[in-house]
């Protein structure tokens, strides 16, 4: 059985008459990158700032590592703010040995890390640059070294890929996978879902004030598959059209050239992939199939966008 | 209280490496110095020379002034009348600074006037008119009267009434001193509040740029605010050190090497001072002299410093609390950083009532109000700066601990409520401040 790092449990929190959080339960596994995702204003912050201890639940308990967390926990957390700055006037060596030396390190093992994460990112020459020379990438860079300088446990990372530039974003997600793969933990707040599909093994999401759903990226994804499946073939495609007959419906169709094609194929009655595959053998020449499953882009508008003929009835 | 130290030190740090800091440290004990040094080397007399042109085609004064008038002024007569055109304009009266008219009905209608070429300054003006009209006193007593002179101004001597203290019959505790405590309070407030608006700006910019978060991610708002406190405070310390240091120093060797002989007898001409002294005018202007040799006096030999530097330290390091949670209570609570100049008018407010409640304590020292200026932890430190310089009443010397225990609660009180304003109010953004946000985030826990 996987073991819970950070168990959420009933957060309920209102500022004065808002409802920012509203008995909110969720479990973070030892080991995973767990992406907790929401429209703005969901209470995706408001739950982040409950987790560092930087403001205070109304209702439930949070437990680390199956205690109920205290203020010296924060020391096992990195935290990378959505909206974070630096002090201008620091070198970028006095910024990180005084955030490091806020978490609880010593001068010697601070100066070891920033060795260690200068070299990693190939930025000693930065070492003496004043935060103000340095551009938006740069800076996030120095931000990221200051959230995991101390090698948390835990790590909560509210939108880590903006300000970078492409090449970046992947040096950041690998490095996110290697930390992963070292046992860390991982909550990844974005809006990026692709991200969250690379990237992510659970997520959670939170709209106006409670979560809605949670699970693995695959359940996620599965519990919103819509019967629609991808057929590659070569062939002729009025032949394929013709063999579907009526028991099922083209979604979409794509050529790819040579009598290349990818079609999109929505289920009718009760078919099923057999009898898709049933039908068109023969037909075409199938090269591919498999089975159309929502992106987290689509599972997140599936669950946020409000339901018009639901809410109607 | 770890964190708060490490805190404490960075802010330390970026304040002593600004450029503002230094300059500040540095010329502001100059300026001082620069303004003693005026004070004293221009204070005791005035050095202009006066050429004064009396135009008496009456010959009322028969050509003649005091015996002994100002060195600083030379009279001449004319004997006719002189167009003012012609003075103004004539080569010949080029050399005079001014014109006085002595008209012939000027012994009945007492009215004369000078015309000058530049304004004379005030001691100037007294001096021409005191000499006319000692001039014509002279004349008036031979004129109207059988008295001698020397008789009709004895009667004419104003009598002096001296108010002194019963516990102060020698007025120890002068004026003069209670505007050294002025100065000592003045200099607490510059202090707090120049520092205060450091800590205000210091909040806010945390605030504004959003490092604040990621700050009290490993902090409690209360050690941050505590840290920013002290490491500010100990700047503002080390500042006033080195003032103190400068001014002294400044001080020392004005004393020792530049107004030397202001401090010597033997360089004091006797002969002159007692001459000056019979002449009512230079009674005055004697009185003046002791009255800025008062100040030179007060400041080298009456002065306790020792004393009222040590409670200076007290009331500035109290005080400076005080304000400070407050001014960092209110840079937490800022939407936007121009939130923060509609409180620089207020702030400035409070400031002004702190400094005119010493002034005001200096002149009504046994009022209601002044024992509640004494006691009030926003207007102590300045009152009981003047208080102190002009020395407590055997017996009440309590009074001054009562006070600091005040402050140093107030100070106490004032960290909690700022504290609290702090937390409530570090992680709201973009609102524009009012009221009650202030007491809606004084009454959340």
């Amino acid at each position: 059985m996987k073991e819970i790092v950070l168990e959420i449990k009933g957060i309920s929190k209102s500022f004065y008459r808002k409802e920012a959080l509203n008995n909110v339960s969720m479990s973070v596994y030892k080991g995973e990158v767990f992406g907790l995702l929401g429209p703005n204003g969901a209470g995706k912050t408001t739950l982040i700032r409950i987790i560092n201890r930087i403001i205070r639940q109304d209702e439930g308990v949070i437990r680390l590592s199956g205690n109920i967390m205290t203020d010296d926990d924060v020391r096992m957390i990195g935290y990378l703010p959505e909206e974070r700055g630096l002090y201008r006037n620091m070198s970028v060596y006095e910024h990180l040995m005084f955030l490091g030396r806020l978490k609880g390190l010593s001068k010697i093992d601070v100066n070891q890390k920033i060795d260690y994460w200068l070299d990693y990112f190939n930025i000693n020459d930065w070492r003496k640059k004043r935060i103000e020379e340095l551009s938006k990438g740069m800076a996030q860079k120095i931000q990221f070294i200051a959230t995991v300088l101390h090698e948390p446990n835990l790590l909560i990372l509210d939108e880590p890929f903006s300000g970078f530039d492409p090449v970046n974003v992947e040096l950041i997600k690998s490095t996110l996978i290697e930390m992963k793969n070292q046992g860390r933990t991982i909550i990844l707040s974005t809006h990026n879902m692709k991200s969250v599909e690379e990237i992510c093994d659970r997520a959670a999401l939170i709209h106006h004030a409670r979560k809605i759903a949670e699970g693995s990226i695959s359940e996620l994804r599965e519990e919103r598959k819509s019967g629609i499946y991808a057929v590659r073939f070569r062939g002729n495609m009025i032949a394929f059209v013709n063999a579907l007959w009526a028991g099922f419906e083209v979604h979409d169709k794509q050529e790819l050239g040579d009598d290349r094609f990818v079609v999109t194929v929505k289920m009718r009655n009760d078919n099923t992939f057999e009898d898709l595959l049933r039908v068109l053998l023969g037909q075409v020449k199938i090269e591919a199939a498999w089975e159309v499953l929502p992106g987290m882009q689509d599972v997140f508008i599936d669950l946020v966008q409000p339901k018009t003929e639901e809410n109607e009835a | 209280m770890k964190h708060s130290i490490l805190i404490a030190v960075r802010e330390w740090k970026e304040r002593i490496r600004s450029g503002s800091f230094l300059l500040f440290s540095v010329l502001g004990p100059l300026v001082i110095l620069g303004l003693i040094y005026l004070l004293f080397a221009f204070g005791g007399n005035s050095k202009q020379h006066w050429k004064v042109l009396i135009a008496d085609p009456a010959n009322v004064m028969e050509n003649k002034i005091l015996a002994h008038p100002d060195p600083n002024i030379e009279y001449a007569f004319a004997d006719g009348y002189i167009e003012l055109d012609e003075f103004r304009d004539g080569k010949r009266y080029q050399e005079y600074d001014a014109l006085l008219e002595v008209n012939e009905k000027v012994l009945s209608n007492k009215l004369a006037f000078v015309f000058y070429r530049h304004q004379p300054d005030v001691r100037m003006q007294t001096r021409i008119q005191f000499e006319y009209e000692r001039r014509l006193e002279e004349i008036m007593v031979k004129q109207f009267t059988d008295l001698s002179i020397a008789d009709f101004r004895k009667i004419k001597q104003p009598m002096n009434v001296v108010f002194r203290d019963v516990y102060d019959p020698h007025d120890e505790a002068s004026d003069l001193r209670g505007w050294v405590g002025l100065v000592f309070g003045a200099l607490i407030f510059a202090f707090i509040f120049l520092f205060g608006m450091t800590i205000l700006r210091s909040v806010n910019r945390e605030k504004s740029n959003r490092i604040v978060e990621v700050v009290l991610s490993s902090v409690s708002s209360r050690e941050l605010m505590l840290g920013k406190l002290l490491g500010i405070g100990f700047a503002a310390f080390i500042q006033f050190l080195i003032w103190g240091i400068i001014i002294t120093t400044g001080l020392y060797l004005m004393r020792e090497f530049v107004f030397m002989d202001m401090f010597d007898a033997a360089n004091m001409n006797v002969q002159q001072l007692a001459m000056d002294a019979s002449d009512k005018s230079y009674q005055e202007s004697f009185l003046a002299v002791k009255e800025y040799n008062r100040f030179v006096e007060l400041i080298y030999e009456r002065i306790q410093f020792g004393n009222m530097i040590g409670f200076f330290l007290l009331f500035f390091i109290s005080g400076y609390f005080f304000y400070g949670a407050l001014f960092a209570g209110l840079g937490a609570t800022m939407g936007s950083e121009s939130d923060g100049q509609q409180f620089v008018l207020p702030l400035i407010a409070v400031l002004c009532f702190s400094m005119y409640s010493g002034y005001y304590y200096m002149n009504y020292p046994e009022s209601t109000l002044s024992t509640i200026f004494h006691y009030l932890p926003f207007t102590s430190p300045v009152v009981v700066m003047v208080k102190l310089a002009q020395g407590y009443e055997s017996g009440h010397a309590y009074e001054i601990y009562l006070s600091l225990i005040t402050l140093i609660i107030s100070a106490f009180i004032m960290l909690g409520v700022a504290s609290r304003l702090y937390k409530n109010g570090i992680l709201q953004f973009g609102h524009r401040l009012k009221l009650r946000h202030l007491l809606k985030w004084l009454k959340k826990t």
